[in-house]
């Protein structure tokens, strides 16, 4: 099998066996995964030094600190004598990453400082060249921390590329920028990770009728009459609603047409209000009117603007997925707002949200018609819109329509060249 | 050596006061796995606040080190008090948009319908003040559904019951309160959209 059989030339069929093979998901290790920037977390979760969490960098487990110094580190989680993690809570403040079977501690950079036994020998090991295996780049990038195994990457503001455009229409609305609230919700899905990622990538297409019990159907034709669906490169993409010039404040602003804000009183609608009486000012006229609905950041990052989540699709093989999302909120709002726009996140997305629990449901579903025999002569069609995207005079990138799928062809047209690289070297 | 703390212990119930106490419970898990949840929905007071903490793998303080309150349960759960991330903090009107949900052709994770049944045990009357009860309970649920690995549901729910003046029948309670831990970090479980 190669991959130039899985997925064809416009990217319009790709095949079963790109959701399912053990093959290819060792292609994507080394393809996507050990040459892409991916996401680790954000500065707002490692504040004081010796503050950590646990990233994951594919099935990798990372240790992303504050160090005593100040600067952020990222780590492999992993005891250089016999490979233990050496950290295992999930987030915390210490001193020292202790492994538990012969208590070779590390600090907080991830050096390592002592080895019990040694005094007991007469040879000593060199401990400078024994430290927690670092990840060789790491960037931030407006409080975003990403973290890559390639050596030779390109910067992180060149891989993001115009999504810095996109991704600014939320951050820039307000003064202090986001803050993660609390830990990751961690939802163990059976299902491969690309679909969740192609998922909140583009397809709002999927709202009208998947989540039909829940999403009235106006405020569907709505997205559809005002959306746009948006490739800034092959694999980054964003979709939103471009609301009219001179629409009511309340029409535009961000959250205001979610449950908890609905029900949060004036507080909450006040202050998103104010924000969005200042959205023009801050982020310009065109980026004032948009209302963010999905944004994916290849690979595996997904930003939910509409209901205000950051996502990350962790592999565990080609049939499972560490679906990890985090509740954020503007930096500034008081705590009794915070608490109200992060209801916005849970009720309906994360594993008790009403409506994403219709989306696991299908990600699995997908997965059993991806490992089924004798139907490897009929990929999935992909070709709706095909050809139909194109430039904007305001909005960088491809343009076009929510329905058009090329947002998922982009996609794959990526997936399949870095997996081809791969191919050709072995 | 330890000592029982008089928070933890319950209060001394008389037979008839312990028996409605379970009647209600065992009745409302009956209207759960046999959906009726309209008539579940009866059970529960428009003011509930209904939330479930997540819970999280949390690095343990030394300086508690040979104390009880080093595994404290309540250190690992970021609940809606908190400014951490819980996994639900609900209304009545959320509650009442899932239930109904359930009742739509297109509620597709749940159609076909899933099966449950749900053992509710270890019921404990922590306080009482008034006519408002606080009550703890554990359950464990069996679940299945089709094309889903069937999963086991464990949790403690924390609640605060108001005592219905003059109500005789099964339910004389009305739920008020209801705080839902469950016993995962990562949720290996299809959904934690039930009604627990």
């Amino acid at each position: 099998m190669r991959i130039a059989d899985l997925v064809n030339a416009d990217a319009s069929l790709i095949g079963r066996r790109c959701w399912s093979s053990d093959a290819v998901y060792e292609l994507e290790k080394k393809g996507i995964f050990g040459r892409t920037w991916l996401f680790l977390g954000h500065e707002s979760q490692i504040v004081a030094p010796g503050d950590f969490v646990q990233a994951y960098m594919c099935e990798t487990p990372i240790i992303l600190s504050r160090g005593m110094d100040g600067q952020v580190y990222a780590n492999i989680n992993s005891c250089s004598h016999r490979g233990l993690p050496v950290c295992r809570a999930d987030h915390g403040n210490t001193r020292r990453f202790v492994c538990p079977y012969h208590s070779w501690s590390y600090s907080v950079e991830g050096n390592l400082v002592t080895i019990p036994q040694e005094k007991e020998l007469r040879t000593r090991p060199d401990k400078s060249q024994l430290g927690l295996k670092s990840v060789p780049r790491l960037e931030s990038w407006r409080g975003m921390i990403f973290g890559s195994f390639d050596e030779n990457i390109i910067p992180l503001d060149q891989y993001l590329g115009d999504m810095r455009f996109y991704l600014d229409a939320f951050f820039e609305r307000f003064p202090q920028g986001i803050e993660f609230m609390g830990a990751p919700h961690r939802w163990v899905i059976n299902a491969n990770w690309k679909l969740p990622v192609e998922n909140q990538l583009g397809d709002v297409n999927h709202g009208a009728f998947l989540h039909a019990a829940i999403i009235p159907r106006e405020a569907q034709d709505k997205i559809a009459e005002l959306g746009y669906s948006v490739v800034t490169q092959p694999g980054h993409g964003a979709t939103f609603r471009l609301m009219p010039e001179g629409a009511p404040v309340d029409d535009v602003a961000w959250g205001m047409e979610a449950m908890g804000t609905l029900l949060g009183g004036n507080e909450v609608q006040d202050y998103l209000r104010e924000v969005q009486a200042r959205a023009a000012e801050r982020v310009g006229s065109v980026r004032a009117r948009m209302k963010g609905l999905t944004y994916g950041i290849y690979p595996n990052l997904s930003f939910l603007w509409s209901n205000t989540s950051f996502k990350v699709s962790h592999p565990r093989g080609p049939g499972k997925v560490e679906y990890w999302s985090w509740a954020v909120v503007p930096a500034d709002a008081p705590a009794a707002i915070k608490k109200i726009l992060r209801s916005n996140y849970s009720s309906f997305f994360g594993p008790a949200g009403i409506l994403e629990q219709e989306d696991s449901e299908v990600w699995s579903q997908q997965l059993l018609g991806s490992s089924i025999d004798f139907a490897d002569d009929r990929p999935y069609y992909y070709g709706l819109g095909l050809g139909e995207e194109g430039p904007h005079a305001e909005l960088p990138g491809l343009v076009s329509v929510t329905a058009n799928e090329f947002y998922a062809r982009q996609f794959f047209m990526r997936w399949r060249d870095d997996l081809q690289a791969v191919e050709d070297a072995l | 050596m330890s000592e029982v703390r008089a928070e933890n212990t319950a209060v001394l119930t008389t037979p008839e006061q312990q028996r409605a106490l379970e009647r209600f419970y065992h009745f409302e898990a009956r209207l759960l796995d046999n959906r009726q949840y309209q008539q579940w929905l009866a059970l529960v007071s428009p003011d509930i606040q209904y939330s479930m903490p997540s819970r999280v793998n949390v690095q343990v303080d030394n300086r508690q080190s040979g104390r009880e309150s080093m595994l404290a349960v309540e250190h690992e759960l970021e609940s809606a008090d908190s400014l951490g991330s819980p996994l639900r903090e609900e209304t009545y009107i959320h509650l009442m948009l899932r239930v109904e949900r359930a009742f739509k052709i297109n509620s597709w994770s749940e159609s076909p319908p899933a099966r449950t049944r749900r053992i509710v045990a270890n019921i404990e009357l922590m306080s009482e003040q008034g006519d408002e009860l606080q009550v703890v309970s554990n359950f464990l649920l069996y679940y299945t559904r089709p094309g889903t690995q069937s999963v086991l549901y464990s949790g403690q729910r924390r609640d605060v019951l108001q005592l219905q003046q003059g109500d005789s029948t099964a339910d004389g309670y009305r739920i008020y309160r209801r705080e839902v831990i469950m016993d995962y970090a990562n949720i290996e479980l299809p959904t934690l959209g039930l009604l627990f």
